[in-house]
């Protein structure tokens, strides 16, 4: 009867056994590595007031978001992404001098999206902002260290792909297109539709070099080489200009660190989400259908919370790591012993040390007391099934 | 080896159409032609590709995933799913339009912002124009097939559906009194292949656009 309160929700799970303890392990892999780099962790609440997570701040849309009240009838919402909530603590306690300030978080995010399209709607998330720096060595840090966080979770083959927003702004500023139109021009430029952005613009009066720029898009996809073409397309256009000199400084850091090898670059990845500022970039692999990391510059949200300060961060989802992991078929060296003492009764005494014994040399041991010497063989059998290496009797 | 390019294709005329395209540019798979085969994956080794048919609906979702790297599929399916993918070519064929149809004595209740009845097959397209488009207030009845019937029988005032040739209407005193956006077939693309597969797409995309 009581079996209908067995299950879950739609979207959220239960993870266990040997699936938590290999996300655990990556976790604590990737937050060592990320800590190697000077990077403090922190922790904000899992809800906050709404306003927090509004349009201007946020990057998930309200309908999406879990809200609630509080006895005093505030809007408490879940939080659906993390750096919105460290960028107000950020401001609420560091900043008192010039000094950048580098943070990690790894924790759940919530999201309330329709069901049905096979995706969580609670994951773990994990997090780098580098804050109050707004120079290229910022940039390239994020960048490379989001290489550095693939690798070191055991992926061998992804791309970062790298954009610059100011580019594609620059260039609407130079033609003189409405707010209107910019915002469907961007829909269409993000989706790689280049008949939609003809058919938006053929009715619209502009420089005919201009149109031909917006119409070549998706052109600006590719290697280092992709950046002279843009170049070339945006002569006297300063704005455009700075953005492509931008993206070539950050390539020459991006050198440094060895990570230009998986650099491409996109300058028409233009983010849906307000708060990127410039360089914006994500990361692909096989065996997941969208991006796993993402990232860019967020100059202008410290602001909301009363500091102007530059700020570049990114963002990378554990649940759909592990998943491409597998899909990948990319396993993980099995380094955890599990041991079990089997005893009766009398030998209480004798199994303790033993168990203590085998503690001692690093395996994870359990004790289990045997009643009749019948059940002996089933107790090893389930053992087995539960992935205890090593069973002992006393 | 090379990995394979898998293709969801929307079951039926479109699929027909599609691989004709595609043969145009030297992409064919002779496994699909036999009608009577069983077959759910059909396979091309020398090119290294994959075909699959889907119903309209899930080719997007198929694409979304990733388990297809290429879909295609029509305008008003992608619209109406309204997933992250690439929408990268407009084929030119499957052309029709998304209408609002209804009888004519029913233009007036489109043209002020009261409440009106609208059955469709197309929820979100529906919300979308009477919310965005005309600011007004809807109430959206959502069938599954011969929307026409609707407004025949009372049970709506409008409809929102795919127009043709506009015969069906025609023959049942209804007229088309608002036209939403034009449609056809579109190729739509994985946002990762697009990256990791950026040649190999790239070149079928600009071969296409070539035949156009």
């Amino acid at each position: 009867m009581k079996s209908r309160l067995l299950h879950t929700p739609e979207g959220v799970r239960d993870i266990y056994g040997d699936e938590l303890y290999r996300k655990q392990k990556i976790e604590n892999k990737l937050k060592t590595l990320i800590r190697s780099y000077g990077y403090n962790e922190i922790e904000t609440p899992t809800f906050e007031f709404f306003d927090i997570f509004s349009q201007e701040t946020g990057t998930t849309p309200s309908r999406e978001v879990y809200k609630f009240f509080d006895s005093e009838n505030n809007t408490l919402a879940l939080r659906p992404d993390f750096t919105p909530g460290v960028a107000r603590a950020a401001v609420k306690y560091f900043f008192e001098d010039d000094i950048p300030v580098r943070l990690c978080y790894l924790g759940h995010t919530f999201s309330n999206r329709s069901d049905l399209q096979g995706k969580l709607k609670e994951v773990t998330e994990l997090g780098l902002e580098y804050m109050g720096e707004p120079s290229v060595d910022a940039d390239a840090e994020m960048i490379a260290l989001s290489a550095l966080v693939l690798k070191e979770a055991g992926l061998k083959e992804f791309q970062l792909c790298i954009g610059n927003a100011e580019y594609f702004r620059g260039i609407c500023e130079a033609a003189g297109l409405g707010e209107d139109t910019i915002s469907d021009l961007t829909d269409h430029i993000r989706n790689k539709n280049y008949f939609g952005t003809q058919d938006l613009l053929n009715d619209v009066d502009m420089k005919d070099d201009i149109r031909e720029t917006l119409y070549s898009f998706s052109d600006f996809f590719g290697n280092i080489e992709v950046l002279d073409l843009a170049e070339e397309k945006v002569k006297d256009i300063e704005r455009s200009l700075n953005a492509v000199k931008r993206l070539r400084e950050l390539y020459e850091r991006l050198k440094v660190y060895g990570a230009e090898k998986y650099v491409t670059f996109d300058l028409g990845m233009l983010s849906k989400h307000h708060y990127y500022t410039g360089v914006t970039f994500r990361a692909y692999t096989f065996g997941t259908g969208e991006a796993i990391v993402r990232g860019g510059r967020y100059d202008n949200l410290l602001e909301n919370f009363g500091k102007r300060k530059a700020a570049v961060g990114f963002t990378i989802v554990i649940d759909q790591l592990m998943n491409t992991l597998e899909r990948q078929h990319i396993k993980e060296e099995q380094d955890r012993v599990k041991a079990l003492v089997l005893f009766k009764d009398e030998s209480f005494k004798k199994a303790y040390e033993k168990a203590l014994e085998l503690r001692k040399e690093g395996k994870d041991t359990s004790m289990t007391r045997v009643l009749k010497e019948e059940d002996m063989e089933k107790i090893r059998e389930t053992a087995k099934n539960r992935g205890i290496n090593e069973v002992y009797t006393v | 080896m090379t990995r394979y390019l898998t293709f969801a294709l929307t079951k039926g005329r479109l699929a027909d159409k599609t691989l004709e395209k595609l043969e145009s540019i030297g992409i064919t798979c002779e496994e699909m032609k036999d009608k009577s085969s069983r077959k759910l994956i059909f396979v091309n080794e020398e090119l290294r590709l994959k075909f699959f048919l889907a119903k309209g609906p899930d080719v997007p979702t198929y694409v979304e995933h990733g388990v297809a790297d290429i879909g295609v599929t029509g305008k008003d399916i992608i619209m109406e799913e309204n997933r992250a993918i690439y929408e990268v070519l407009d084929l030119d064929f499957g052309k029709c339009r998304m209408c609002i149809c209804g009888y004519p004595k029913a233009k007036e209740l489109l043209s002020h912002h009261e409440m009106i009845r609208v059955a469709t097959k197309y929820p979100r397209i529906a919300r979308d124009y009477f919310h965005n488009k005309k600011h007004q207030t809807v109430d959206i009845i959502k069938l599954n097939g011969s929307i026409e019937l609707a407004p025949i029988v009372g049970l709506s005032d409008v409809i929102c559906d795919i127009v043709e040739t506009g015969t069906t209407l025609k023959e049942n005193g209804l007229e088309v009194l608002e036209e939403v956006c034009p449609l056809s077939a579109r190729m739509v693309v994985n946002q990762v292949s697009m990256r990791m597969e950026a040649e190999r797409i790239r070149s079928i995309i600009n071969k296409l656009r070539e035949k156009l």
